[in-house]
């Protein structure tokens, strides 16, 4: 029993690693096809996080853009002036910045800020950031950015190889993020998501439980910041902004279903289509994304996996007349399926 | 000292902006993320109307009249919704949905009118006052300043419908019982927060322009003056505003504009940490 399931637990992420792994077949090698897709599956990774920070321990941190650029620009600048090995530098990156955002999570905690404050403090924290790189010029280069050309791992120059290792992140992060909810954190994440106060009522370290998902989370991103440097040639305060990370993780997961494994790839891959669509207007990109939350949060706020798990139970209910056994975990692989041939 | 005077004045316009965002989270527990683009929205009716040959004064009133309109579409719509809800979930929803507002709004002044600029120029630049030279723009933004402030606490301790929105800022069911119409107050006080933005974005303009995306850095402002000042606090708000306008002007002459923001934003946060209910928030 407990063998099946696992299995059913692996089966979606696996089923989604492999549908996203025969994408770059039906886009014969194209380079913008490449580009487009890779960082749509950094847009998954920081979903994933971001899963964890808000949808699980409502921890709104707006500072996924920030933590990001902070392990871009930290191995960036360790690889460049200190002349590390590219893997020792994006180790430091990482540990750092999931030290970074479990001290955020620590005094957010101890001090007892609901989501309001945690928001408004960790947009402080992302402005800082902001402002930092840019009057920092002598490390940082100001507004124009640091060519990371020579500086990483060469992911920039081979798309191909830049999508299968973001790939390969993504799926161990997927598989990562299952474990987790089928340890003590997933039991301690749902009392958290029922009422805080209960849980810790009951014995749970609520402190514990969410400074370390805010440190995963955070080494997650710091991680994907530092190969988004790799794979895109090209660091600047720009990339890194507000409306340029955290709109779009934000609208990502609302989208994909907040709290569901798949939900961040799902909305991922949904919010890229919707991106290309809008792209050739400009400005109007900005105009959309907010629209887009508006109308998600009010209207939308299940997403779109728990909804597909729905009909899919509907669907098992009307042909068989009785509810299907495993059916989650078969319902979310199909809608990995089913968005793999959305995208073909 | 012509340094001094002209934070003086910076943080009366400030104030203007930030009394909104206060009134509107002390009343319906919504902070309004998207106050800075109300502002810029009348700040761009009016500079359109300039185009169009209308009087410069009547131009600005009608700026200022929009703004107050695009609040209360706000609130009817949005806010509406934010309000259905209590705690925790009206808290959340109140920033996402205006921080989605901000963005739509945003994008569309960008995309729309990006050379759209409010600039106001008076008959001469400059005033010899007892031995200062004063421009001429920052005596009518604090003009202005003070003639919006002085209507307001007018309102606010003379009239019923004050009294009722001091009423609610202190305890909302307490209001309720009062036999106060709570969504009555609540949409008046938006629409005066857009009233008030518009004019502090006819006062941007008269300090030098006010362009189409510059209604997040308002915002920001705006969110700055009401952590320090405390979220709750009128005379709290306005010493932050001048504090925070006479620090802003000191420190941009001194040590640039990056280090500046830095240090502002810090503030804030901080003060977060250490006092959430504001820094200046001893005052009623």
């Amino acid at each position: 029993m407990n063998g099946r399931r696992l299995l059913s637990h692996a089966v979606p992420v696996l089923g989604t690693g492999m549908a996203l792994a025969v994408v770059p077949l039906f886009l014969g090698g194209s380079p913008y096809g490449l580009r487009i897709t890779s960082l749509m599956l950094i847009l998954a990774i920081y979903a994933v996080a971001f899963n964890l920070l808000f949808g699980h321990t409502r921890q709104l941190f707006l500072c996924v853009g920030a933590l990001a650029g902070l392990g871009a620009y930290a191995s960036v600048i360790l690889v460049r002036d200190l002349r590390l090995s590219p893997f020792l530098a994006t180790a430091l990156a990482t540990v750092g910045v999931g030290l970074v955002g479990g001290i955020l999570s620590y005094v957010g905690v101890r001090r007892g800020l609901g989501v309001l404050f945690v928001g408004i403090i960790t947009v402080a924290v992302s402005l800082i950031f902001h402002n930092l790189l840019l009057g920092l010029r002598q490390y940082t280069n100001g507004e124009t950015g640091i060519s990371t050309r020579g500086l990483g791992f060469g992911l920039g120059e081979t798309p191909e190889r830049a999508y299968y290792v973001l790939l390969a992140v993504l799926v161990l992060s997927l598989g990562g993020y299952q474990l987790l909810m089928r340890s003590r954190y997933g039991l301690a994440f749902r009392a958290l998501e029922d009422d805080e106060l209960n849980a810790e009522l009951s014995g749970i370290d609520v402190t514990r439980y969410k400074v370390g998902t805010a440190i995963l989370a955070s080494a997650l991103i710091g991680l994907t910041g530092a190969l988004y440097a790799d794979v895109n040639g090209f660091i600047s305060p720009a990339v890194f902004a507000l409306g340029h990370v955290d709109i779009p993780v934000l609208i990502a997961l609302l989208l994909g279903g907040m709290g569901t494994t798949l939900g961040p790839v799902v909305g991922a891959v949904g919010f890229t289509l919707v991106d290309e669509l809008v792209r050739p207007f400009g400005q109007l990109t900005v105009l959309t994304y907010g629209i887009l939350l508006i109308v998600l949060f009010l209207i939308f706020r299940e997403g779109m996996v728990p909804l597909g798990i729905q009909l899919f139970l509907k669907l098992g209910r009307a042909l068989s007349g009785r509810v299907p056994r495993e059916a989650e975990g078969a319902a979310e692989g199909s809608v990995g399926g089913s968005e793999s041939t959305q995208r073909g | 000292m012509s340094i001094l005077l002209d934070g003086l004045v910076q943080g009366l316009q400030l104030a203007l902006l930030s009394v909104g965002v206060v009134f509107v989270y002390g009343l319906g527990g919504v902070l309004n993320l998207a106050h800075g683009q109300v502002a810029v929205s009348g700040g761009l009716v009016a500079a359109l109307l300039m185009q169009n040959r209308l009087p410069p004064v009547l131009a600005c009133v009608a700026g200022i009249l929009f703004a107050g309109l695009v609040a209360l579409l706000l609130d009817q719509t949005l806010l509406r919704q934010a309000y259905a809800r209590r705690g925790e979930e009206r808290l959340l929803l109140g920033i996402i949905l205006t921080l989605g507002l901000s963005f739509a709004l945003d994008g569309f002044f960008t995309w729309r009118y990006p050379n759209v600029a409010l600039t106001l120029q008076l008959g001469s630049p400059y005033v010899r006052m007892g031995g200062l030279t004063v421009r001429t723009g920052s005596l009518a933004v604090a003009a202005l300043a003070l003639t919006a402030f002085l209507l307001l606490l007018g309102f606010l301790k003379t009239t019923f419908l004050g009294k009722a929105v001091r009423c609610i800022i202190q305890n909302e069911v307490g209001a309720w019982l009062c036999g106060v119409n709570v969504h009555r107050a609540r949409t008046l006080t938006v629409v005066l927060s857009g009233l008030l933005a518009g004019v502090a974005a006819v006062a941007q303009g008269f300090f030098s322009y006010l362009g189409p995306e510059m209604g997040t850095e308002f915002t920001i402002l705006a969110l700055i003056v009401a952590v320090v000042g405390g979220v709750r606090s009128l005379t709290g708000t306005f010493l932050a505003s001048l504090m925070l306008g006479l620090v802003n002007a000191a420190l941009s002459y001194t040590v640039g504009t990056y280090i500046t923001w830095i240090v502002l934003l810090a503030v804030a946060a901080s003060t977060l940490l250490i006092r959430p209910e504001g820094l200046l928030a001893y005052w009623p």
